[in-house]
């Protein structure tokens, strides 16, 4: 027995010699190379356009920059900017709270309306591809200077809102920190809609993926279409609402009417010699991390149940493991033992007499 | 091998042609002349005799000029200047003004393309960022200069108040400050139209005798429509030895003749003697539309709108026919003390300033080319050739003159004339001509708005005044100007002490400030950062 375990293992010991010494055939080398190939574009597209951009903006950050016609002029400030902005500029700690609270508030908004109307148009009606058009229609128009000239000229309110009452009515119950926010809601509701384009598209497709025979079967055992929305449709799509909360809150954080870009690119054009480009990417690494914050908040909130459980799975898994090889160690030892007992016994060293359970 | 071969021949190629694209244009080592020679030889085009200065390159060269002024406009003086100097080419860069602007001057100096001669909006951007070169040595030689609306000199505007007498920057585009009246309004109310030599105190009359009176039609009238704040006015009309907004002198502020302002300006709002905001109910309230310009309303006396806006719309010729009762007359910001009203008076302008590139290979070249553009006689008479034609027009199809055009900056009388007869008062009758007349030698001592020639004035709006809505607190009379006065003098001298060391000082990319002046504004920011 141990001279065949010890045969096995020279054996292994002698694959593993000759695997390294083995070289991969022409054709394996040649589709490796190639997938390489493939890839160098992405490396340096990374490279350039992500690696180097965020390397360059965080130097920046870290120091006070003039953009002159001899060049740019670095004064290494380490933390300065950061400090700045945290202590000494009051607009960026204002503007980043009412964007926290107003993203917070109108992210669920978005997700939802879009999950309404792509459930209403993923029903049988007639012109569904006309509405779809018409719902997505406004993500070509939001994009740009036409989205702030629409603003400006009171299209992003429903006029029909008495936005006066419904402010009075937020401010007498809410402090003024959540009262405003949730009043520019209010006041941007078409605009805030306007964003769900994409959002309605992507549920469309989550939803169009739902094996019909899922309703059947539940209309045949008595569901209702309500009972099926929440058993069936909401647990189908629930990765798309993940993905959905993501890019909108990209997207909303991303987007010139976002008053911290304003302030983001008003501090790289200052005449002030403490602002300028690096006070300005500054401010935007500060805002990043606030942005990745909130998509992390997100993501924790809506984690699907199919991850947790799968997770239990894999505990328990593991726990089965665990437990064959405390079985297997138990019975090697009991074999150990036998022998052992044996050899004793026939050297002489055990009597007659039957072992029982004292004896160990 | 053949594919390696070819291979390889690409790539060279494809090298060579981005080292070329990457390489800035233009041939020659650049100009050494710091002066104007005052040499000149004549260039006829059009039957007009342009002086073609002698002591510019003869090498082939190209100057970009980057502005917000009118594209078209300045098309086609690129193209004139270029039929003077054929051997100049004149590229226009045009953004509008704001980020925009700014963010294509950035990407310019950052791809190695900074203009040669350019516009700026915020004289702190510009200055902090080096983009303006000293062409005092030109400005002092060049006759020319010498003729200019008086306060260019006096004030020294474009100067920052250095006293090593250095000159950054020239108005581009000179808008004078100025108040309509409507004479049918007055004629209706029965006042009596003032002279061009009235007071403040006069206006501040008529402008409470022509509100109410809505018996005479059922809708109410008023005295004034304010599109600029009468405490900008009140605040330069006050006293000759202001230079600069929030009385400022050259060195330091004074906001007492601004709280002045600013409170009566605010009583008259709250005494409901202000027409309401364009865009409102009260607006709706009053005209039946919520987006009706009280301009076009015949209700309105009194009108401190933009010099632009005649042009633009009164004077334009749908307009005239579409409102024939409105009868407006120009007339010059008035003085506060009447001995400054019968003379000559400081008034509020919109003045976009200009220089040359602090990174142009060709200085003389391109302070001719500024000049031509700016203030100089040739240029202008270009520009009323330009204006005069009504073939020319803007990417709307508008008359450039109809646009947004401005003011000669030059006392040249020949310019001054071709603009009021040719250009400005084409069409008039003797009577508004006149006027305009009147009007236009009043106006040459313009004072510029604060951001665009003091060194601060912006951080200073950003940080402490507009921060704090200091405005709309006096307007609404929950708070009284005079609150503010010494604490607002106190920040405005600090913002601009700041900035003169921090653009001008030994730390900055100038370093032209003398020892006084830098133990000067060094002990007002001192003194402020102590408390």
């Amino acid at each position: 027995m141990e001279e065949t375990k010890k045969m096995t293992r020279q054996e292994k010991k002698a694959l593993k010699e000759r695997l390294k010494h083995l070289k991969s055939g022409k054709l394996e080398k040649r589709d490796a190379s190639r997938g390489y190939l493939f890839m160098i574009p992405w490396f340096i597209g990374v490279a350039v356009f992500l690696a180097y951009p965020l390397g360059t903006s965080f130097w920046y950050s870290l120091n006070g920059i003039r953009n002159t016609p001899q060049g740019l002029f670095y004064t290494f400030k380490q933390f300065g900017n950061y400090t700045n902005i945290l202590v000494r500029d009051p607009d960026f700690i204002v503007e980043l709270v009412d964007y926290v609270t107003s993203t917070i508030l109108s992210v669920p908004i978005i997700v939802v309306f879009a999950l309404i109307i792509a459930m209403m148009l993923n029903m049988k009606i007639k012109g569904k591809s006309f509405f779809r058009l018409i719902f997505f229609l406004p993500v070509i128009i939001v994009s740009g200077p036409i989205l702030g000239m629409l603003t400006e000229e009171g299209a992003g309110s429903i006029s029909a809102i008495d936005m006066n009452a419904i402010t009075a009515a937020i401010s007498g119950v809410l402090p003024r920190m959540l009262a405003e926010p949730i009043s520019d809601l209010f006041n941007n509701m078409i605009t805030t809609l306007w964003y769900s384009g994409v959002q309605i598209l992507i549920f469309l497709s989550g939803l169009q993926k739902i094996d019909k025979s899922m309703y059947e079967a539940a209309k045949i055992d008595g569901g209702s279409g309500w009972e099926c929305f929440w058993k069936i449709t909401l647990p189908n799509i629930k990765p798309m609402i993940l993905l959905n909360v993501v890019y909108t809150v990209i997207f909303i954080s991303s987007n010139s009417q976002n008053p911290i870009i304003g302030l983001i690119q008003t501090s790289m054009f200052s005449g002030d010699q403490d602002k300028g480009y690096g006070y300005a990417a500054a401010m935007a690494w500060l805002y990043s991390v606030v942005v990745i914050l909130i998509v992390g908040l997100f993501a924790l909130l809506l984690m699907t149940r199919k991850g947790a459980y799968e997770k239990q799975v894999k505990r328990a898994k593991k726990a089965k493991k665990q437990e064959a090889r405390n079985r297997k160690k138990i019975e090697r030892r009991n074999v150990r033992n036998a022998k052992r007992i044996e050899r004793q016994r026939a050297q002489g060293k055990i009597t007659s007499r039957t072992t029982s359970r004292e004896d160990y | 091998m053949k594919k390696k071969i070819l291979a390889l021949v690409l790539a060279a190629l494809m090298l060579v042609s981005v080292l070329a694209a990457c390489n800035k244009g233009g041939s020659g080592g650049g100009s050494t002349t710091t002066t104007v020679s005052g040499e000149y030889e004549e260039v006829e085009i059009n039957g007009y005799k342009y002086k073609k200065a002698k002591d510019m390159t003869t090498d082939n060269i190209t100057l970009t000029i980057h502005q917000f002024d009118q594209k078209e406009v300045y098309e086609l003086l690129a193209q004139r200047f270029h039929e003077i100097y054929p051997n100049i080419n004149v590229v226009v860069s045009y953004a509008t003004v704001g980020d925009d602007y700014n963010n294509a001057l950035t990407s310019m100096v950052q791809n190695n393309q900074a203009p040669d001669v350019l516009m700026y909006s915020d004289c702190d951007y510009a200055l902090s960022n080096g983009y303006l070169l000293d062409f005092s040595s030109f400005w002092n030689s060049d006759p020319e200069t010498q003729n200019l609306a008086d306060t260019i000199n006096d004030a020294g505007l474009g100067c920052f108040n250095l006293e090593g007498g250095q000159r950054y920057a020239v108005p581009f585009k000179f808008f004078p400050g100025i108040i309509y009246i409507d004479k049918n309004v007055m004629k209706t109310l029965n006042i009596p139209m003032p002279d061009q030599t009235w007071t403040w105190s006069e206006m501040i009359n008529i402008i409470k005798q022509a509100t109410g009176h809505a018996d005479i039609d059922g809708m109410k009238y008023y005295g004034l429509y304010p599109y600029n704040r009468l405490d900008s006015y009140y605040g330069i009309a006050a006293r000759q030895d202001i230079i600069g907004e929030f009385g400022f002198n050259g060195q330091e502020f004074d906001l007492s003749e601004w709280a002045i302002g600013e409170q009566e300006f605010s009583d008259l709002k709250l005494g409901g003697y202000v027409c309401p905001d364009r865009e409102s109910d009260a607006n709706e309230a009053w005209t039946g539309d919520w987006d009706t310009w009280a301009g076009a309303t015949s209700h309105v006396a009194v009108f401190s709108e933009a010099f632009w806006t005649f042009q633009s719309s009164w004077n334009n010729p749908s307009f005239k026919e579409a409102n024939p009762t409105i009868d407006i007359y120009p007339y010059v910001v008035p003085a506060v003390s009447e001995a400054d009203a019968s003379a000559g008076h400081h008034s509020i302008a919109t003045l976009d300033f200009g220089g040359i590139g602090s990174g142009t290979k060709y200085p003389r070249e391109a302070y001719e080319l500024m000049k031509f553009v700016s203030f100089g006689i040739d240029g202008w008479h270009t520009r009323n050739e330009i204006y005069a034609n009504e073939e020319n027009v803007n990417a709307s199809g508008t008359p450039l003159k109809y646009d947004v055009m401005p003011v000669p900056l030059t006392k040249d009388e020949t310019i001054l004339n071709e603009y009021v007869n040719n250009v400005y008062c084409a069409g008039m009758d003797d009577e508004h001509k006149e006027a305009w007349k009147t009007y236009f030698q009043s106006c040459m001592q313009p004072i510029s708005f604060g951001w665009t020639n003091i060194a601060g004035y912006n951080n200073f709006l950003v940080n402490y005044f507009n921060n704090l809505s200091i405005h709309t607190l006096v307007d609404n009379g929950s708070a009284k100007a005079a609150d503010y006065k010494d604490e607002a003098k106190r920040q405005a001298d600090y913002y601009h002490a700041k900035a003169m060391l921090d653009d001008f000082g030994p730390t900055s990319l100038y370093k032209v400030l003398n020892e006084d002046e830098i133990a000067r504004y060094q002990a007002v920011v001192d003194a402020f950062e102590k408390g």
